[in-house]
């Protein structure tokens, strides 16, 4: 059973606030661009080590350059740029909302060299990650170009099908599509099916980041979404998800620690739920995780998470193998 | 009888001087006492009182020169949260995100004596300045109460107890802030409870803030949140939630936010007088006060200072032109 991580890692912790000091110095035009690339470098590799460390099998690179998850495409897509300030669902996070002003198209290259940078420096297997396109597409604060919400999901999907084949071209063999969106709006799960259609033809393995919403009405219709993987939030709200596995044929990333609670889960909660989780899929098909992105706990809970998370995977391994 | 129309006022919080982030800063690292830090506070907030004379604000606040976060500061004076680490709340700001550890209860006011002092310093009235029970329940992590509503009703307990201790100290208006209500649209119905349970014995003027989230979702039911005074950020919305009230009419007075608090860009006095315009379409002048979006902790003094200069401009500038079409009409 091989444990995994989920979007952005917190950035600084109480003993390393390089990060934030620089972010100050260069708002105050004290510290320049090559300046504050390398101490977002230096991040990163401590972010990497820190998950590595963990013990976390397949790690990412901890998102430290992303200022929130539609920030990198925003800023870097044709057609598109950073707008109104906006809570990021029910946290108190907050994200620039996308403003639209022509059509969206991207060179494919946004993530590339934040790829290439992490997996030179980072000892085991690494995976990338983008913004899920209905996420990006129901966040947008304005549109002047695209008539619906159709148009826009696909124009998303056709710019991040462009991120994929970049990402594959330097090396990623699993990008996770961070998409809280889908269990929000389970309304929209046919176009989410026609976005993620378009993503596949990028030929590289993908897996389905939902989380914060339950996914209960979603399971049977995700068992056909062309994708390697499907998460699962099964923390953040009453859910009976667990029991309604058993018609997906991907691997279940489970998001069994709760990343945006304080109480640290003991062996024998993680335990229970992949009990349940057992009696639906089998072993080899399931991967475990925190819910979401570590960024939303203090750093030390963080650490103390993914221990939880590590501890108990290898004990059920132990017992399950 | 213009004066008594489109009274100005602000969120809660202004940029702190320099002295005083200094202060602060010494202050956690043990080489600063707590009277010293005090003495600077009260200095501090004795200038912003003198700023917002000058300025010719209607409403004042205290400015908030002796808080961080508006949920951190009370965590830390009531009994049973603990105080986590920090929290990225957005771009390059951290905050210590409280933890719910046991059941809660408050030794003592929190903010009173703050507001006799400040209310000492002048005429004009001086807003109470709380955290409403649901933002400091969703700006928490519960580890203690089985469930979000029985957090929430233990928190409105305590809010009630400060409230009404703020009305008995003479506060003639008094804001208890909800910018969370909106994060879980299902439960505001808890959040109405829990203000039920703040303001059920007040007689002084409430209030209650709302920002950055989806209003759509909660209006017209948030019309129910037991208070005289609903104040909302427009500004940044570019004044779309004003179309909700086409529909189901704005029933309270409307603060009305009518320029940015996170932009360093300062507005025109007609940018932000149309603003106040778009808002009198909806709510009449004397149920309708202009003020920024949301609090201007994040700007300097120097910014928090032009940004409420453009406020009190902007809302002079519509109280005249009123004034001469009552006077056109008469």
């Amino acid at each position: 059973m091989k444990t995994t991580v989920i979007g952005a890692y917190p950035k600084i912790s109480d003993e390393h606030q390089e990060l934030r000091r620089a972010l100050h110095r260069a708002d105050r035009g004290e510290l320049d661009d090559a300046g504050l690339a390398e101490v977002f470098d230096q991040t990163t590799r401590w972010a990497l080590g820190e998950l590595e460390s963990a013990g976390v099998d397949v790690i990412n690179d901890g998102q430290i350059r992303w200022d929130d998850p539609l920030a990198p495409f925003a800023r870097a897509w044709k057609g598109c740029e950073r707008g109104p300030l906006e809570r990021f669902y029910d946290n108190n996070t907050y994200f620039r909302q996308p403003v639209i002003s022509g059509p969206i198209s991207s060179d494919g290259s946004t993530l590339v060299r934040d790829f290439e940078f992490a997996r030179a420096a980072a000892r085991g297997e690494l995976k990338a990650a983008i913004c899920g396109p209905l996420t990006f597409a129901t966040l947008t604060a304005e549109d002047r170009h695209y008539r619906s919400l159709e148009d826009r999901t696909l124009a998303v999907a056709d710019a991040l099908a462009a991120e994929l084949r970049g990402l594959k071209a330097a090396g990623a063999r699993l990008v996770d599509i961070e998409e809280p969106a889908l269990v929000a709006h389970p309304e929209h799960v046919q176009l989410e099916r026609a976005a993620i259609e378009r993503l596949a033809k990028a030929d590289i393995p993908l897996a389905l980041q939902t989380y914060f919403f339950p996914a209960d009405a979603l399971l049977d219709a995700l068992s056909t979404f062309p994708v390697a993987q499907i998460g699962l939030d099964v923390r953040s709200r009453d859910t009976r998800a667990i029991q309604g596995l058993r018609p997906l044929k991907q691997t279940v990333v489970l998001g069994v620690v709760d990343a945006r609670n304080t109480r640290v889960e003991s062996e024998r909660e993680i335990g229970d739920i992949v009990d349940a989780a057992l009696r639906q899929v089998d072993g080899d098909r399931l991967w475990l995780a925190p819910t979401t992105g570590l960024e939303y706990l203090p750093h030390d809970i963080a650490v103390r998470k993914l221990a939880a998370l590590v501890s108990a995977a290898r004990a059920l391994g132990g017992v399950h193998a | 009888m213009t004066e008594q129309i489109l009274l100005t006022t602000t969120v809660g919080s202004f940029g702190k001087p320099d002295y005083l982030q200094k202060a602060r800063n010494t202050h956690a690292r043990g080489k600063l006492s707590a009277s010293e830090l005090t003495e600077l506070e009260r200095k501090a907030t004795e200038e912003w009182i003198r700023r917002q004379e000058e300025l010719d604000l209607d409403i004042l606040v205290d400015g908030e020169m002796y808080r961080g976060d508006m949920v951190a500061y009370f965590a830390e004076r009531l009994d049973g949260f603990r105080i986590g680490g920090l929290v990225r709340s957005y771009g390059n700001r951290y905050y210590h995100k409280p933890v719910i550890a046991s059941k809660l209860s408050r030794p003592k006011p929190m903010t009173v004596e703050w507001f006799r002092f400040t209310q000492s310093l002048t005429d004009r009235p001086v807003k109470g300045m709380l955290t409403g029970p649901y933002t400091m329940l969703d700006w928490s992590y519960n580890e203690a109460y089985r469930t979000r509503r029985d957090a929430a009703l233990a928190l409105a307990e305590i809010v009630r107890q400060e409230a009404e201790d703020l009305e008995a100290a003479g506060a003639r208006y008094i804001q208890i802030d909800e910018p969370a209500i909106h994060a879980r649209p299902e439960e505001i119905g808890i959040a109405i409870e829990a203000m039920g349970i703040v303001t059920q014995n007040l007689r002084a003027k409430t209030i209650s803030h709302i920002c950055y989230g989806d209003f759509a979702a909660i209006y017209p039911k948030v019309l129910e949140l037991p208070v005289d005074q609903l104040d909302l950020a427009m500004h940044n919305y570019e004044y779309r939630w004003l179309q909700l009230f086409d529909e189901h009419p704005f029933t309270k007075e409307l603060a009305i936010g009518i320029v940015d608090v996170h932009s360093h860009r300062l507005e025109t006095v007609d940018e932000a007088a149309e603003g106040i315009r778009k808002g009198l379409k909806y709510v009449s002048a004397d149920r309708l006060l202009p003020h920024p979006d949301c609090g201007l902790k994040t700007r300097t003094v120097e910014e928090s200072v032009d940004k409420c200069r453009v406020v009190v401009e902007a809302a002079k500038k519509v109280r005249k032109e009123l004034g001469a079409r009552a006077v056109a009409r008469a």
